[in-house]
């Protein structure tokens, strides 16, 4: 491959001549004023562009716009903002001369943005033939939103995001039409105002005892500062970002200045939050008669009554709280013809409603904008800096196997206290059952007591250069850099049943990731007659950095320390301290070519050839293409008059990409690690720690996708039906390699996952007066998982289930004809007399080749084998639903979100470990749900489909209200200030019978489904004000 | 009307423009990887030193092979031990019971999770092997036989692991990752004989101080004894009805013991408890070492698997358990008998009285009346390798011995009987008995050869229980698969374990057993 550098120098040249050739063109320009045709109040924030050649203006908020150095001639302009019809005039430019054209638009009832930011550029919505969902944050900000992930939830359908859990950041799982990935992340690329962001972990995850999963590195981005997001969901609309783009494309669009009158805004909100829903365990009596009743029956030791405290202590309740949230945002915004700012500043500090967890979040942003040469040249300048720190309680995520303070929260004795004051000493400390590393530990006491922090910091900057060579050919270049720097932190105290047996134990690692991104690229507009053409190629390099360290001492002389000097540990954990970098690049070529017919025919072809150092050394490239079209039936003759004021049909296929595979994965590589013992010393051992694949290339997915968008009424009632096939192929899966081997698996590409969907969205502008506007919207979707192939592969184990007594037990199995997320295990059927529980026994018929033909029922077992286990659940939901309104009347205006997920399985591995009453055996407590089951008292816990539950769920996501006046004070003349009250998770309707169906806990490849001892969800309040100034 | 900065911008701006643009990254298109926190084989094996930290990665997995996954193999199905299903603890999927019950399948919970370790843990030493062998083959280094001679003996003992549990395995001596077919177990025998007569001749007899745990010579022999003792099962065939045995070895098992025996550094302890102790690496007895640290990664932890949660701390898992008939077989007058803890219990390093978690005094019980439901204290417990004072957390620095001198003299004994010398061999049982009995009981030397033969596999269960010998020697004296405790009489193909279904999976040229 050649480097681009002559494209490039050419490129330069050209626009050198360029800027000689220009200075003759007679040019005019073009003024007016925006407002809304019902009320005459003027609308800011409207995208006025002269069609066909790119150029455009915002209006400012007296409604007003102006765009100069037009070259004299006729033009249609359009204008186009959210929420309004879009309208065309026609003008003519004269040489010297300033054309007026005013628009007066009506609002219609769509949420969809009219000028879309497609990658590497913006298009029309009616030339868009891929599929594309639109955001906008006014609508979606409402809340408390943590993140901006967030604001996708229940507004877009085809997205399912996932929160893991309910802690303070909690990760999420966004899938944009469905994982199709096994072993690769099925995570979307996320790009900031172009720039493609790495949305890695930005701080260590599991440390020491604490075995976390990542909390969501976008809460790093303040969601004040967002004006918009836009989801890229199909292969046509994705095609543009190559191998990034298979998992779907989530655009963030940041607020940015416009020209005008200074803004000032200070928005803050302070909420609190509670637990949603509890866990029922025995609680101090409850616990007392049970016990005092089973020693009487002889089923319990008489000594197991010595154990009775006489205390009541709802250890749920001791550990939960009600915690508060504030938010405080401050952003000034401006501008003037040529120059632009915006800059904002925020705090934001949420406590978690479990002891001892929080978030904090401080973070400036500021860009600017400057025009120059007659606004032939637009500099832009984009800089986020943020900090944020994570306060992690032991262990949010999973539960462990003991010690952990959710684990302790459900077994803890209900019959002793909290804290006791000392007999000796007098000095009041928390309870545990006795001295040094106990097993069953104080879950209040660990949250109070084990420090484990993280404080990340990141900074995105970016720099964009937009040059018109010509008046229809643009040059820009968008150069960015984001870095961060992650240092988690964990002290482990020996007053702790945790520290005790290490004598304290101090744990840091650090983590810093850096990404550098160059874009240059062309773009060419052009149109002649009713044909209109758009053509982009680019060139974009990305270089990805990480570097790791860990320490971890213990034996410390005194508590005192915390992990701030973990030299004063006595002993260092050589097995823990280390440090690690990698490196990686992705290189790029890239065009897109629009083409428009009429305003009604509309062809889309993309293409990008993509270079990652990751992959094997002859597979390295891969080429992208996709092709899209759409028709405007309702512009057809034929169509006039009819029902629909809009009526377009699309289809597209494309081909992507994935490359989020680690780097270094194709080589044989050879690492520090196992150790020998040679005369008494351990020897390090240099081995090797990965397989050689040079055969390691992109996963590939093709997707299929066509659809309808309709509107009705005049525009009154609009929606879309789309129905998409998505076939991955050569998958990057871990498999096992043929022994020997110098470990037991390698990633490959191997096998096929098939994704097919169908995604409906319908909103109605019920009402819409000048004071009364009501309207309503519906999303839906439908989507289908299967395993196609998995190579010679017959089935992958996943899904490890977790707690005492459960080792090597898995919950799901990969297998082709299946979903992924299938439960695997015994049906269980009942309880015989003695109380042991009972499972289906079957016998499985062979054919000759050993293959299974055929099971049949028979009987009953008390320990299933391997024929006993079938398929008993799908973690997939059958479908799921939103619906959202929003009412506006006078001054105030109300709305609400709901969602809907149906007919999916969860796993309760909480209730399958903890509803055992032989935890009395032990003195430890257990779910209330135990008393009435007929098990015994000496029964071990046993997977099986007893456990799988319906985890269907319909969810009132967020209710808000609000108030919009003006203050009788000078400086909010002419300005607006607005009071909310808004609700999250106010309610929800379930059978699950754990703190939430909506949970996730990391088990094994793949896996989903499976709620284990999660941080619980809340529920959110919050009172919040909006002022202008 | 320019000013005079615009006119100064529009000159300036494309020139910086055209700067930017042409200056592009350096290697715009280079797409070579760069590994910094992890090396390639390209460059490492160039000194001693780097060869040392390869041989200690291979040897690292000795550690790994002999006291995971094979140990258990050999133990909880064998009539050692059992792991007993308590309350919520230690149900883990049935493998347990699977493994007592012997009802193991080539996609059972027990064949995907430890029978499929025990075939990855070796193999990847062999793997681990050959990168080193490769590696140096073609480099001029000092002490290049020496190192050769120690990859290819801790090969061949990875082989012989497999090939004892498995069969005939493919034999590969490259780096490749490639599908491959199984040779027979004859050929894997012969491999493994080859393999260790050849690498003898490099190596010493003992190592300095400095390197105490590296391969001797004696080594080499006490492998291949154990090998030629065991040659009628190895080189034997098996078929869906059992085992049909091949030629016996037992003059050659009595040339390698005796090269053992006349090694005059190798010598029984007066006490055998001395050859489990944390300071056993000074033991005479130990002739094949996996040598241990009280660290993480390097220790021996096998207090954890058996003794009561409450006898220890960091708290133990209460697992393993004697089986009663082993148990009840020892003479009480037996020394070894004490390794096993029975009655009343007291915290190891305490020696404080303990109790169960209900707070009843803790008692392990000879029996365990139901396997399926016992009780804290049901069975009683192994504790032949006693905590390490200097341990650190769960980690004992304790050595596990691979084979030692005791077994070395009975392997002699038991070819010796076959071979009609059943004096000769009862007089070698003896001595090995001797330290075992105050006053003395030495077997009678009127036992007949059919007697002795039997009496010899018990001292070897008396010498040897918890050591990971058991499985190996129940199925060459064919108890293997008669009905025991708490298992029903076996299909007779289990002499070998299934290929566990992942790894038929990963290499179609796998055969399964037959039978499976």
């Amino acid at each position: 491959m050649r480097c681009p550098r002559l494209l490039l120098g050419a490129l330069a040249h050209a626009l050198f001549s360029a800027a000689a050739a220009h200075a003759q063109t007679p040019t005019g320009s073009i003024t007016g004023r925006v407002v809304d045709s019902t009320s005459q109040q003027p609308i800011g924030n409207v995208n006025v562009v002269i069609d066909g050649t790119g150029r455009g203006a915002v209006t400012r908020s007296d409604g007003g716009f102006l765009l100069r150095a037009i070259p004299a001639g006729s033009y249609r302009v359009r204008a186009a903002r959210i929420g309004f019809v879009a309208q065309t005039h026609e003008v003519t430019v004269a040489a010297g001369a300033v054309a007026t054209v005013q628009f007066g638009l009506v609002t219609a009832a769509t949420t969809l943005t009219e000028l879309v930011v497609t990658g590497y550029g913006t298009q029309r919505r009616e030339a868009i033939t891929g599929s594309v969902s639109t955001v906008s944050a006014d609508e979606a900000n409402v809340g408390q939103v943590t993140a901006p992930t967030q604001m996708l939830q229940g507004r877009v359908a085809g997205v399912s995001i996932t929160q893991n859990n309910g802690g303070p950041g909690a990760g999420v799982q966004v899938r944009i039409r469905g994982g199709t990935s096994i072993s690769a992340s099925n995570e979307p690329l996320y790009v900031i105002d172009g720039v493609p962001i790495n949305n890695t972990a930005v701080e260590p995850t599991s440390l020491g005892q604490n075995n976390s999963l990542p909390r969501n590195p976008l809460t790093l981005i303040n969601p004040t500062d967002i004006e918009a997001i836009t989801v890229l969901k199909d292969a046509s609309a994705t095609a543009i970002y190559g191998s990034r783009g298979a998992n779907g494309v989530v655009q963030i669009t940041t607020r940015r200045g416009r020209e005008g009158r200074p803004e000032l805004t200070y928005d803050t909100y302070t909420g609190w939050s509670s637990p949603s829903r509890r866990l029922d365990v025995l609680d101090g009596d409850e616990y007392r008669a049970f016990v005092q009743g089973e020693v009487a029956a002889g089923r319990l030791a008489q000594t197991r009554l010595a154990a009775l405290g006489s205390d009541n202590t709802d250890w749920e309740q001791a550990l939960l709280r009600t915690a508060g949230t504030q938010s405080h945002n401050v952003a000034f915004a401006g501008g003037a013809a040529n120059t632009q700012y915006r800059g904002s500043l925020s705090m934001f500090d949420q406590h978690g409603i479990v002891l001892s967890s929080g978030l904090q979040r401080l973070s400036g942003r500021i860009n600017a904008s400057q025009r120059a040469m007659d606004n032939r040249l637009r500099l832009g300048f984009n800089l986020n800096t943020s900090q944020v720190k994570n306060d992690y309680v032991v262990s949010e995520n999973t539960g462990g196997f003991t010690g952990t303070v959710f684990t302790n929260m459900l077994i803890m004795n209900p019959t002793q206290p909290v804290r006791v004051t000392d007999a000796v000493t007098g000095v009041e400390r928390f309870y545990e059952i006795g001295t040094g590393a106990v097993p069953v530990r104080n879950p209040v006491a660990i949250a109070e007591q084990v420090n484990d922090d993280g404080i990340s910091r990141r900074t995105l900057g970016n720099a964009t250069v937009d040059f018109d060579i010509l008046s229809n050919l643009t040059a820009q270049i968008n150069a960015a850099t984001d870095r961060s720097n992650g240092v988690r932190s964990a002290y482990y105290p020996k007053i702790s049943p945790l520290g005790a047996s290490t004598n304290g134990d101090a744990l840091i690692g650090e983590l810093s990731n850096t990404t550098n991104t160059l874009q240059t690229y062309l773009t060419f507009h052009g149109s002649l007659a009713a044909h209109s053409v758009e053509v982009l190629g680019g060139y974009e390099f990305n270089q990805y950095s990480t570097v790791s360290s860990n320490l971890e001492a213990q034996s410390f002389i005194t508590d005192a320390f915390s992990y701030n000097n973990v030299g004063a540990g006595a002993v260092l954990q050589s097995g823990f301290v280390g440090s690690g970098r990698s490196d990686s690049r992705l290189v790029s070529f890239f065009g897109r070519a629009n083409y428009g017919f009429k305003d009604r025919y509309f062809l889309t072809a993309a293409v990008r050839r993509d270079g990652s150092s990751r992959f094997g050394s002859g597979n390295k490239w891969a080429v992208f293409p996709a092709l899209s079209a759409s028709w405007l039936l309702s512009g057809e003759n034929f169509m006039r008059g009819g029902p629909f004021s809009e009526l377009r049909i699309k289809g597209g296929y494309g081909l992507n990409g994935s490359q989020e595979i680690s780097p270094y994965s194709s080589l044989i590589t050879l690492g520090t690690g196992p150790r020998a013992s040679f005369g008494e010393t351990g020897v390090v051992g240099v081995s090797p720690n990965r397989n050689p694949n040079p055969d390691l290339k992109w996963e590939q997915t093709a997707q299929w996708n066509v659809g309808v968008d309709y509107g009705l009424g005049g525009g009154r009632y609009t929606g879309s039906l789309e129905y998409y096939v998505k076939n991955t192929n050569d998958l990057l899966l871990t498999v096992n390699v043929p022994q020997p081997a110098v470990v037991a698996d390698r990633l490959e590409n191997i096998g096929s996952v098939r994704n097919a969907g169908l995604e409906y969205l319908f909103d109605a502008r019920l009402l819409s007066r000048a004071d009364l506007d009501l309207s309503l919207g519906l999303l839906g979707s439908v989507e289908r998982n299967s395993v196609v192939s998995l190579g010679k592969t017959a089935f992958i184990t996943s899904g490890g289930v977790s707690g005492q007594g459960q080792t090597g037990q898995m919950s799901q199995r990969i297998m082709p004809g299946y979903a992924l997320g299938t439960f695997y295990g015994p049906e269980y059927v009942g309880v015989d007399a003695q109380g042991r529980q009972l499972f289906a026994k079957y016998d499985v018929q062979k054919d000759a080749t050993g293959a299974t033909t055929g099971r049949t029922r028979n009987g009953e077992t008390l320990t299933p084998t391997a024929n006993d286990y079938g398929v008993i659940g799908n973690a997939n939901p059958n479908f799921s639903l939103g619906g959202r309104g929003q009412l506006r009347a006078g001054r105030f205006d109300a709305s609400f979100l709901v969602r809907g997920v149906f007919g999916q399985d969860v796993l309760n591995n909480t209730a399958l470990v903890y509803s055992t009453k032989g935890n009395a055996l032990q003195d430890k407590n257990f779910l209330k749900s135990a008393l009435t089951d007929p098990i015994g008292i000496t029964q071990p816990a046993i997977f099986s489909s007893r456990w799988i539950e319906d985890g269907s769920f319909v969810r009132l996501q967020n209710v808000t209200v609000g108030y919009t006046f003006t203050l009788p004070v000078a400086w909010q003349r002419g300005h607006t200030t607005r009071v909310y009250v808004s609700g999250d998770n106010l309610l929800m309707k379930t059978s699950y019978t754990g703190y939430d169906p909506e949970a996730f806990t990391s088990s094994g490849l793949a896996s989903r489904g499976i709620d284990y001892l999660n941080y619980p969800n809340p529920r959110t309040v919050l009172l919040g004000a909006h002022l202008e100034f | 009307m320019p000013t005079s900065f615009s006119r100064s911008i529009r000159l300036a701006v494309p020139a910086l423009l055209a700067v930017a643009m042409v200056v592009t990254p350096q290697g715009c298109t280079d797409l070579a990887e760069s590994p910094f926190s992890v090396i390639t084989p390209d460059n490492f094996y160039r000194n001693d030193d780097e060869v040392r930290a390869g041989l200690a990665a291979v040897y690292s997995q000795l550690n790994t092979a002999s006291t995971g996954n094979l140990r258990y193999l050999n133990q909880i199905p064998a009539d050692d031990e059992v792991i007993p299903v308590r309350g919520q603890d230690w149900f883990d999927n049935g493998a347990h019971l699977e493994a007592q019950r012997h009802t193991w399948q080539a996609g059972s919970p027990l064949a995907l999770g430890t029978i499929n370790s025990a075939w990855t843990q070796n193999f990847t030493g062999v793997a681990r092997a050959n990168v080193l062998l490769n590696a140096i083959q073609d480099l001029p280094l000092a002490n290049k036989p020496r190192t050769l001679a120690e990859a290819r003996l801790l090969r061949a003992y990875f082989y012989y692991n497999l090939m004892d549990l498995f069969g005939g395995v493919p034999i590969v001596t490259d780096v490749e990752v490639a599908a491959r077919a199984r040779e027979t177990r004859a050929a894997t025998y012969a491999f493994i004989e080859k393999e260790l007569t050849e690498a003898r001749n490099d190596l010493p007899v003992t190592w300095p101080a400095a390197d105490y745990g590296r391969a001797t010579k004696g080594w080499v022999d006490a492998m291949l004894a154990s090998l030629y003792v065991n040659a009628e099962v190895f080189t034997g065939t098996v078929t869906a009805s059992g085992l049909q045995k091949g030629p016996p070895q037992w003059q050659k098992a009595i040339d390698a013991a005796d090269r053992v025996l006349s090694n005059t550094s190798y010598r029984l302890t007066a006490d055998q408890a001395a050859n489990f102790r944390a300071d056993n690496n000074t033991s005479p007895e130990i002739v094949m070492v996996s040598a241990r640290r009280p660290e993480a990664g390097l220790s021996l932890n096998f207090i954890s698997n058996s003794l009561h949660y409450n006898q220890f701390s960091p708290s133990p898992n209460n697992g393993w358990s004697v089986e009663p008939p082993t148990y009840r077989k020892f003479d009480p007058e037996d020394k070894r008998r004490a390794a096993i803890l029975e009655g009343p219990q007291f915290n190891i390093v305490t020696a404080a009285p303990v109790n169960d978690r209900a707070g009843v005094r803790l008692n392990f019980t000879i029996d365990i009346p139901d396997i399926t439901q016992a009780t804290e204290g049901n069975g009683t417990r192994m504790y032949k390798w006693p905590f390490d004072p200097a341990r650190t957390g769960t980690n004992h620095g304790n050595d596990y011995a691979i084979y030692r001198l005791a077994e070395i003299y009975l392997i002699k004994a038991e070819a010796l009987n076959e071979l009609g010398r059943t004096a000769e061999a009862i007089a070698l049982v003896n001595l090995v008995r001797a330290r075992a009995f105050s006053p003395p009981k030495p077997l009678a030397t009127s036992l007949t050869q059919a007697q002795a033969r039997v009496a010899i596999f018990d001292e070897r269960q008396f010498e040897l229980i918890d050591e990971g010998k058991r499985r190996t020697d129940q199925i060459r004296q064919g108890t293997w698969l008669a009905a025991s405790w708490n298992k029903s009489a076996d299909v007779p193909f289990s002499v070998l374990m299934p290929i566990p279904q992942s790894q038929v999976d990963a290499n179609p040229l796998l055969e399964q057993n037959p039978g499976y």
